[in-house]
């Protein structure tokens, strides 16, 4: 069994200074929604320099893709240059690499609906908002996270409540 | 009402006309969600809410793997 160390997958990508965002279940959580997930999922920024942090990330946590495990296939450079979805298994469990989510939303359309939040003592990650994470679940979900969609919606409304819609 | 999802649903229909401190009591969002679960989480900060996420799957994924040996 693969351990799951999402905190190492993150920390990883951040001390290799790669350009991320947090997104899908992780995100949720990260944002106070009492969730389950089993996987990371980002989006990452899809230029040449950015491309050439992640890969050295990737080799050192030896990511191949789950389809055929056996085949230990690793990610190309052109896939990660593309908008579709790097779905990996690593020494730290599970980690999705999407180049874009929902309709066609690429790592700058993100941003500006994120919050950096600190994952750990000094290590800042960018998460996606719940009010995008609800909207895109909302228009192309399907079954899993339509049935999330409650969760969600009260958990936005808990915090605009206490007013802490950020953290 | 015999559930707490019941009480749940009948406080929240009113509680426009409550006080924040009655709208705390509320333990059930109108659609059944467990509102005490989230006000815990977001008592937590995000580090502990990784920290617990991780620890909470593992839990979870020992006790699959120990079934499926069994």
């Amino acid at each position: 069994m693969f351990e799951r160390d999402f905190g190492a997958l993150l920390f990883a990508l951040h001390d290799a200074e790669v350009e991320f965002l947090v997104v899908g279940g992780l995100a949720a959580v990260l944002n106070g929604a009492p969730v389950n997930t089993y996987d990371v999922d980002v989006v990452h920024k899809r230029t040449e320099e950015n491309i050439n942090r992640v890969i050295p990330v990737l080799d050192g946590l030896d990511a191949i893709y789950r389809i055929q495990p056996d085949r230990r296939l690793r990610p190309s450079r052109s896939a990660l240059l593309s908008p579709g979805h790097q779905n990996l298994i690593t020494r730290h469990g599970p980690l999705d690499l999407l180049g874009t989510i929902g309709e066609g939303l690429g790592y700058e359309d993100l941003v500006p609906h994120s919050t950096e939040m600190l994952i750990a003592e000094g290590i800042g990650v960018r998460v996606l908002n719940l009010e995008l994470l609800i909207e895109i679940k909302e228009k192309l979900g399907g079954e899993k996270d339509r049935a999330m969609l409650p969760l969600l919606r009260r958990t936005l409304d808990e915090k605009s409540r206490k007013g802490t819609t950020s953290s | 009402m015999d559930t707490l999802a019941e009480w749940g649903t009948d406080l929240g229909r009113y509680a426009i006309f409550m006080t924040p401190a009655k709208q705390a009591l509320i333990e059930y969002s109108e659609d059944g969600v467990d509102l005490t679960l989230i006000r815990w989480m977001l008592s937590l900060t995000p580090a502990e809410r990784l920290d617990f996420l991780q620890r909470h799957i593992n839990r979870i994924l020992t006790i699959r793997e120990l079934n499926v040996r069994a």
